[in-house]
């Protein structure tokens, strides 16, 4: 068992986690290296100001180890009908064979563990290649103990018509636990996917969810990656999704945060050549106790980029939002067109947002508009609507599953929105 | 029907009096107009009727069907069967047309223990009711009022009213945006609706509606209080000689 925050501790949980491991022995001693000397972030770091870690590092998680799985649970109800057969499964961060299933996809892809693909020259030259985040040590947590993984390889001018999911399902387990979810995908060429990341606890326990995905995308490569984290409401879940694209390439994501009492998550999208399109929208519905926190980073470091966050929140009771979004724009960088925008609605007196746009933009010819709005349901939409009959209640209800509705409608995959409609109206009549 | 015996109301926590001392009766079959200067406090007056919680009554009553509605929520009063068409109708993005008109017709269904409609049967309602007004159905599929010109809006609200079927109606300044052709469908709309067991009142500053809608009673509202009342001449009056020449007389 470890304490993350504690040097000794954090030193008995390498010793722990690489005990167990075969695969990708530099890699493992390379983020052994990196936790020794990078400290655990506080609320005394500026990126850390809002979020306090102190609920893990104070915690002790441990790590799971494939026998003690439980290959015989029913995950029929979280399948989706439109990857029943292009469908991962994770319990606890291992992947399990029997409840997965992959058949008839276009030849040449792969959808498969990296640890399956160790000596894929893309698993080479990409595994952790493009996870360059300073002074991080959750992307080392992952490097050192992530199990199986995933890796997606599409081969040139490939399209997969059928969304690939990958569902992390977290169990009841005697102790707390740390999970490393890991994800590599590879888009050769003009090819084409849509990537279905689920997290999704099955009771409502503690854990440490760890995801680290790293997305390359060839030039005209076009990925729609939706990331829907519904995991248990005392579980913490940190996340860096990234993404590198060459010209002519599109990346469009969409987060959507329902579950999690800490989820921080770091998204990131660098543009690695001219003329790219890429999308990181969110959803963020959130109650209770629970801290939701985006820092995300659009990097335009070539011209012609066009990039969108529409980041919609709407938090209740004592729940915190906090969002900060980066833009990058290098020197040479021209004719960038990049759109921010952080709404929220808050529909307690408790509830708390911060927000910020952060610019920092190089190039003279671009477009940049950012924006926020902070605020309440409208008193004149609400008696309008209870002026036809409905309750306040009801009314109420409505104009959240409004102000929701549109992200929803951006998840391109039928039982997925339908999912999501579910868990909005969850959220709006919970009582 | 409706008996308002003198109504004063103020905005929610402020002094200042808007209606001070309203006194009107509707009973079922008819059709009143109320017309009046600007700020004389006509939409507020439909506004307290219909339950808006930003005013607050401060003395008197609202009496409808001889139950005492002053105090209740404005789901309640629609579900007694008040209804308001908004003078500027609420944009509401994300919710369509239909989803509100369901929502509504089953609440009121519910609260009146009468038999709610499922979606096949609320959709063959909705789309005979749309002849009404002569509306496009593809408005039933737009956020509410998202977008609808000043003339669409009002004329969904007339259509709502068509699908609700209330017991009492307050148009107000339903006229205003439309224009001549859209005046008459819509008129042609009430009438059809308007029979011997509801009951309209109009609030408008035109004559020109008149023509259309046959009121059987024209009142006159200043400064917060209904300070003439009598048939359609009275609206003649106004026209040719204006509220000047009436509040003169008055005094
Ligand atoms: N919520 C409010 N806050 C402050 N003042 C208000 C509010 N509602 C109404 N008033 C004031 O009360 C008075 C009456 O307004 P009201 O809208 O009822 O007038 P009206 O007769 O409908 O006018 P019009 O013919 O221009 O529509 C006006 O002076 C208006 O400014
Ligand atoms: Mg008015």
């Amino acid at each position: 068992m470890v304490n993350v925050a504690d040097k000794q501790s954090l030193k008995s949980f390498v010793d722990t986690s690489s005990a167990e491991i075969k695969y990708f022995e530099s890699l493992r001693e390379e983020a052994k290296k990196l936790l020794e000397i990078r400290p655990f972030p506080t609320k005394r770091d500026e990126e850390w100001r809002f979020t306090d870690l102190k609920s893990i590092s104070n915690g002790y998680f441990k790590p799971i180890i494939k026998d003690q799985l439980d290959t015989a649970l029913n995950l029929d109800e979280y399948h989706l009908p439109e990857a029943k057969k292009s469908r991962l499964v994770f319990i606890n961060g291992h992947y399990s064979q029997g409840h997965s299933c992959i058949e008839g996809l276009p030849d040449g892809v792969i959808v498969d563990t990296i640890t399956n693909n160790e000596n894929h020259p893309k698993v080479k030259e990409y595994l952790a290649k493009i996870t360059n985040y300073t002074d991080d040590v959750f992307v080392p947590l992952n490097d050192l103990s992530f199990n199986d993984g995933t890796f997606i390889y599409v081969p040139k001018e490939v399209e997969i018509e059928q969304p690939i999911h990958i569902l992390n399902v977290f169990t009841n387990m005697e102790v707390a636990y740390f999970a490393t979810p890991r994800v590599l995908f590879v888009g050769e060429m003009y090819s084409k996917a849509t990537i279905i990341e689920e997290h999704v606890g099955l009771a409502q326990n503690q854990y440490l969810n760890i995801p680290v995905n790293e997305f390359r995308l060839y030039s005209g490569a076009h990925v729609h990656h939706a990331r829907i984290q519904r995991d248990s409401k005392q579980a913490t879940h940190i996340s860096r999704p990234i993404a590198m694209l060459d010209a002519h390439a599109e990346y469009h994501s969409y987060t959507i945060c329902l579950g999690a009492k800490l989820f921080r998550n770091e998204p990131r999208v660098i543009q690695n050549a001219a003329e790219v399109d890429f999308t990181v929208d969110g959803l963020v519905l959130i109650d209770g106790d629970q801290i939701a926190d985006t820092h995300s980073i659009m990097d335009h470091r070539y011209s012609y980029g066009n990039s969108h966050q529409l980041h919609k929140v709407v938090v209740n009771d004592q729940a915190h939002s906090i969002f900060n979004g980066k833009i990058f724009v290098a020197k040479d960088a021209q004719k960038i067109d990049s759109f921010q925008e952080n709404r929220n609605l808050l529909i307690s007196d408790d509830a708390k947002v911060n927000t910020k746009p952060q610019l920092e933009i190089f190039a003279d010819d671009v477009r940049c508009s950012h924006g926020a709005t902070i605020g309440q349901l409208q008193d004149e939409e609400v008696f309008y609507l209870q002026s036809r009959g409905l309750t306040e209640q009801k009314s109420r209800e409505l104009l959240v599953y409004a102000f929701a509705l549109e992200s929803v409608e951006s998840m391109a995959v039928k039982s997925v929105e339908e999912l999501l409609l579910r868990e909005v109206i969850a959220y709006t009549n919970r009582d | 029907m409706l008996e308002i015996k003198n109504l004063h109301a103020v905005v929610e926590g402020e002094e200042l009096e808007i209606l001070k001392g309203v006194n009107l009766t509707v009973n079922k079959g008819e059709i009143h107009a109320i017309m009046g200067p600007n700020g004389s406090g006509k939409s507020t007056l439909s506004k307290v009727v219909s339950g808006h919680p930003e005013y607050e009554v401060t003395e008197g009553s609202i009496l409808f069907e001889g139950e005492d509605i002053t105090e209740m929520d404005a789901d309640e009063r629609a579900h007694l069967g008040l209804f308001l068409a908004f003078q500027y109708p609420v944009e509401v993005p994300g919710i369509t047309n239909k989803t509100l008109l369901r929502e509504a017709y089953n609440t009121i269904a519910r609260a009146n223990e009468r038999e709610e409609l499922d979606p096949l049967e609320f959709e063959d309602y909705l789309v005979s009711k749309l002849d009404v007004i002569e509306m496009k159905d593809e408005f039933l599929n737009r956020s509410i009022n998202t977008g609808f010109s000043g003339g669409e809006k009002k004329k969904n609200e007339i259509f709502q009213m068509a699908v609700l079927n209330p017991r009492l109606s307050f148009l107000d300044e339903t006229d205003s945006g439309l224009d001549i052709d859209a005046l008459k469908i819509v008129s042609d709309g009430v009438n059809k609706i308007a029979n011997q067991d509801n009951a309209i009142v109009m609030i408008t500053h035109y004559q020109r509606l008149l023509n259309y809608i046959k009121p059987d009673f024209v009142h006159v509202m200043m400064n917060g209080k209904i300070v003439k009342s009598g048939d359609i001449s009275l609206a003649e009056e106004l026209e040719a000689n204006g509220y000047d020449q009436m509040q003169k007389e008055l005094a």
